[in-house]
């Protein structure tokens, strides 16, 4: 076997290593060691973990990137602070409200209303009530009773009979989780607690009882959250499944997809969107599993002044939804 | 001829009842619909989703 080795070439002299440079011994000695911060995964401290999202606002990502307060028609909305605290809005719509109906067609009212709103925000304390033309009131408070204790209490009141609606709910806050009793009409029990399990993984549970029929439930929903998504899943003993998975691609852009099935009505709805919160836009766009297309735009106009393009698309059902609004004021 | 059904036996009944029956397979065609979808966008945001950013 010969070698593969040419002999013409002589191996180069090797090189004489360079010295090191003298440095200062003393300040080599002060500095600590040069640590490679890839190689050591951060430590958990388990012991203080974060605290979790309430449980109703699991999903909140996805619900603000896909379901944007799509309408028909026209909208004007105009908010006046009189003070730091106090504010007042008046808000016009003009357009299609649509029904729930049995049949696959989808019914419409043209429906037309004022509404007269008024809000009192102190860091402890929150009052929102709003009045419409046709003699509904809703009404909404929040008070931080101490730094972990909060009490939010919601009302709709009607003119219709029985259609009144009120709610308690006590939250409290603790260091790494949250849990929250409500009280409703109609003799509704229910509560939540949610744990955080990891820096990023929490899971909560809910149950539910409904004295006027005496039906309960109970659920479960969990949350994965990083820097870059949050992923969540939620399952109920009515018989729905609720997954979704939100992607930050960037500060000013996020997808979202959410995939819901309900056993009891047989209905299963997927979509797809994404949300681009621009310095003088927001726009929102998501497409269905059902077929269904639609885009949600925000344009600042002005210092406080916001133009609206709503659009939903539908072509199976020949359901087209177009609005366009102006609000005014924060 | 063994007269129990084998579990493959029982998955072949199982999946042709579900696609035969014109009421489960509307369900099951929306079902796998909306899958697909969830499926495919989570897929295509976590390897592409860098192409949609500003």
């Amino acid at each position: 076997m010969g070698s593969s080795v040419s002999h013409a070439a002589a191996p180069p002299p090797p090189l004489p290593s360079p010295s090191p440079p003298p440095s200062s011994v003393g300040l080599a000695a002060a500095l600590p060691p040069k640590q490679d911060e890839k190689a050591e995964p951060e430590k958990v401290d388990w012991l203080n973990l974060p605290c979790p999202i309430p449980f109703e606002e699991i999903q909140r990502e996805a619900l603000m990137s896909l379901k944007p307060e799509l309408f028909e028609g026209l909208r004007f909305d105009f908010t006046k602070g009189l003070n730091q605290r106090f504010s007042l809005s008046h808000s016009v719509f003009m357009g299609s409200m649509e029904v729930p109906s049995q049949s696959s067609d989808t019914l419409k009212v043209p429906t037309a209303h004022y509404e007269f709103g008024a809000n009192f925000l102190d860091p402890k304390l929150m009052l929102v009530g709003r009045v419409l033309t046709d003699g509904r009131l809703n009404a909404r408070v929040k008070c931080d009773l101490t730094d972990n204790l909060t009490m939010k209490i919601n009302a709709q009141l009607t003119n219709e009979p029985h259609f009144s609606q009120g709610m308690f709910n006590f939250d409290y806050k603790g260091t790494d989780f949250r849990s929250q009793l409500q009280i409703g009409n109609n003799a509704f029990y229910g509560g939540n607690y949610i744990q955080s399990i990891s820096p990023h993984l929490s899971l909560g549970t809910e149950i539910f009882w409904l004295g006027h029929q005496r039906k309960s439930g109970i659920g479960f929903a969990a949350r994965y959250n990083t820097d870059n998504m949050v992923a969540t899943g939620q399952v109920a003993s009515t018989g729905i499944v609720a997954l979704s998975y939100v992607q930050k691609v960037s500060e000013k852009v996020s997808l979202a997809s959410d995939f819901m099935y309900n056993h009891l009505t047989q209905d299963v709805t997927s979509s797809f969107g994404y949300d681009y919160i621009l310095r003088q836009c927001r726009l929102r766009g998501k497409i269905d599993s059902n077929g269904v297309f639609a885009a949600f735009l925000e344009e600042r106009l002005n210092m406080g002044v916001n133009f609206i393009l709503s659009a939903e698309v539908d072509h199976r059902k020949k359901d087209y939804k177009f609005g366009f609004g102006m609000t005014v004021g924060e | 001829m063994a007269k129990s059904s084998t579990s493959m036996e029982k998955l072949k009944g199982f999946l042709s009842s579900q696609i035969s029956d014109e009421e489960k397979w509307a369900l099951n065609s929306k079902l796998l619909r909306a899958a697909g979808l969830f499926a495919a966008s989570i897929v295509l945001m976590r390897n592409f989703g860098d192409l949609m950013a500003i």
